[in-house]
């Protein structure tokens, strides 16, 4: 097990997440099974007042929990220094059988606890609390992943050995890797890319016609394809290597840690898309989507246009 | 407005050990401009009453409901604003805080409203005026009298023009010009048509004719 002071500070911060996640569990299965916010009797009075406690804990968590998000990815990346063949947090991501498991559901989670803090921010808008019942129910769901997160994380930590040789994000990023990643290199650029600025053509387009269920939905699979852009096509415009589709170099000092703004902007622009779908009256977060989406196509397209300028060739 | 308190029972559980029953499945029907008396002895429940419409507190079970507000179902924020926009409160001890003057505390429930600064001035002199407290403005009110404290209190309380004014022992530590004082204010308030809840056991209200209705209590139970 590696326990470096980035990595304690994570398992104590999940044990106690954990701890008062669990209080908030019992709570929200107990508010969803029996709330009734008309009834004035003395269990709903109690139930009230449970709420009220189970909201701020569940809120706290994953108020920490979303930005905790980073500082994993910034602990992957300095273990990284101390593994064997590792260069950057892909090393660390590939040395166990976990990681990349544990990665996918990370980041499926920082959504839904995201929309989770959004939907408690609409409830209490309102003086009717008319989502209390919903966002109660919701985490009870929500709960489960986040406990297989923390076990992930505790299991990921506990299995990777110093000692041992791992591969560096070179070789597991390739088309030659013995992994799921090799299959998406099958993919053509000039597929790729239509899917990408088509995708998100369709959102601007969704964002003018303003259709929400659609405009949420094409920023769903936004997530998914920019991600694969981005490592088949943009990073090796970032890296000016045509050979290096790394996701977690750029996270680095020495790309400026162009990464985390790059992924920020994905998040935050893709995570307002869903909220479109999920909250009626949210012109606000159309807004928000569109602009973090098109700084993102933006900056990784100015990334290409700049390197063309700058050499006279594509990669 | 009108206040309507619809069957409440309000519970203390200091421990497991001691419980008490503040108010017992009371009901109470206060309209729009009527001075209502709540008449009792310590520990009756009167104060009770005065901070569940006050949405200060939630009943164990039942309904406060103000106009068209239910009171007893708002969360803490939304009791924040029905109390600031809504509720004058005068405290049996004045609250008030001794280190600011007296314009700094009558004003201070304005802060949260973000008015213009000629507003908020402009609110301050009416109660000011209102209450005859204009000359001692900048004092500090530790340096003030029972009497003129409570002035700033009620003035405070009016600030911001409530439609109820809720008063807790008004009198308890006034002597009795004082008293017939407070009285007067109670006058002008209801002649600007403020529904008031007075909780007291003073005589010198039960008989004033001011008062619309004196409702006895008597260990949580309305009699």
């Amino acid at each position: 097990m590696i326990l470096t002071p980035e990595v304690l500070a994570i398992l104590i911060l999940n044990a106690i997440f954990a701890l008062f996640g669990m209080v908030a569990f019992v709570l929200s299965v107990k508010i969803y099974l029996n709330w009734d916010i008309n009834s004035t009797s003395t269990a709903q009075y109690r139930l009230e007042k449970q709420s009220s406690l189970a909201a701020t804990i569940i809120k706290y968590i994953f108020s920490i929990k979303v930005p905790l998000f980073i500082f994993f990815i910034f602990t992957l990346d300095k273990i990284s220094n101390v593994l064997t063949g590792a260069m950057c947090a892909a090393g660390v991501v590939d040395a166990t059988e976990q990681g990349t498991y544990l990665i996918v559901l990370k980041i499926i989670n920082l959504y839904l606890f995201a929309l989770w803090l959004k939907l408690n921010a609409e409830d209490v808008k309102d003086r009717n609390q008319p989502h209390t019942k919903l966002k109660f129910g919701f985490f009870a769901l929500i709960f489960f992943l986040f406990i297989v997160e923390v076990i992930l994380e505790w299991v990921m930590f506990s299995a990777i050995e110093i000692d041992k040789m791992v591969s560096c994000c070179g070789s597991i990023y390739s088309s030659s890797a013995n992994s799921g990643i090799s299959s998406i290199f099958s993919l053509g650029t000039a597929a790729l890319l239509a899917l990408f600025y088509g995708n998100y053509l369709l959102i601007v387009l969704f964002y003018f016609l303003k259709k929400r269920y659609l405009f949420a939905v094409t920023n769903m699979l936004f997530v998914v394809i920019a991600i694969i852009a981005l490592i088949l096509f943009f990073g090796t415009y970032i890296y000016e290597l045509p050979s290096h589709h790394c996701p977690f170099c750029f996270l680095q000092r020495d790309y400026y840690y162009i990464g985390y703004l790059i992924y920020g902007m994905l998040f935050v622009g893709t995570f307002y898309g869903l909220v479109v779908g999920f909250f009626k009256e949210s012109i606000l977060s159309y807004k928000i989507s569109l602009l973090f989406n098109s700084l993102y196509v933006i900056l990784l397209s100015l990334y290409v246009v700049v390197y063309y300028l700058k050499n006279g060739v594509l990669l | 407005m009108m206040i309507e308190l619809k069957n409440i029972t309000k519970i203390y559980e200091v421990n497991k050990n001691n419980i008490v029953t503040a108010l017992d499945n009371i009901n109470l029907e206060i309209r729009e401009g009527e001075l209502v008396v709540l008449k009792g002895a310590s520990g009756s429940g009167k104060s009770t009453i005065l901070s569940l419409i006050a949405a200060l507190s939630k009943p164990t079970s039942g309904e406060i409901v103000v106009e068209t507000s239910r009171v007893s179902k708002l969360s803490d924020n939304f009791a924040s604003d029905f109390r600031r926009d809504n509720i004058g409160f005068v405290f049996q001890k004045y609250n008030l805080i001794p280190a600011l003057s007296v314009k700094e505390n009558i004003i201070l429930p304005l802060v949260p409203l973000n008015l213009h600064v000629k507003e908020i001035e402009e609110k301050l002199i009416r109660v000011l005026k209102m209450f005859h407290i204009e000359h001692k403005e900048n004092q500090l009110v530790k340096n003030l009298s029972g009497g003129e404290q409570q002035r700033v209190a009620i003035a405070r309380a009016n600030v911001n023009n409530p439609k109820i004014i809720l008063a807790d022992e008004p009198t308890a530590n006034l002597d009795e010009k004082l008293s017939l004082s407070f009285i007067e204010i109670l006058k002008e308030l209801k002649a600007e048509g403020k529904t008031i809840v007075v909780a007291t056991h003073d005589p010198l209200f039960f008989n004033l004719e001011i008062v619309d209705r004196v409702v006895e209590i008597h260990q949580g139970v309305l009699l």
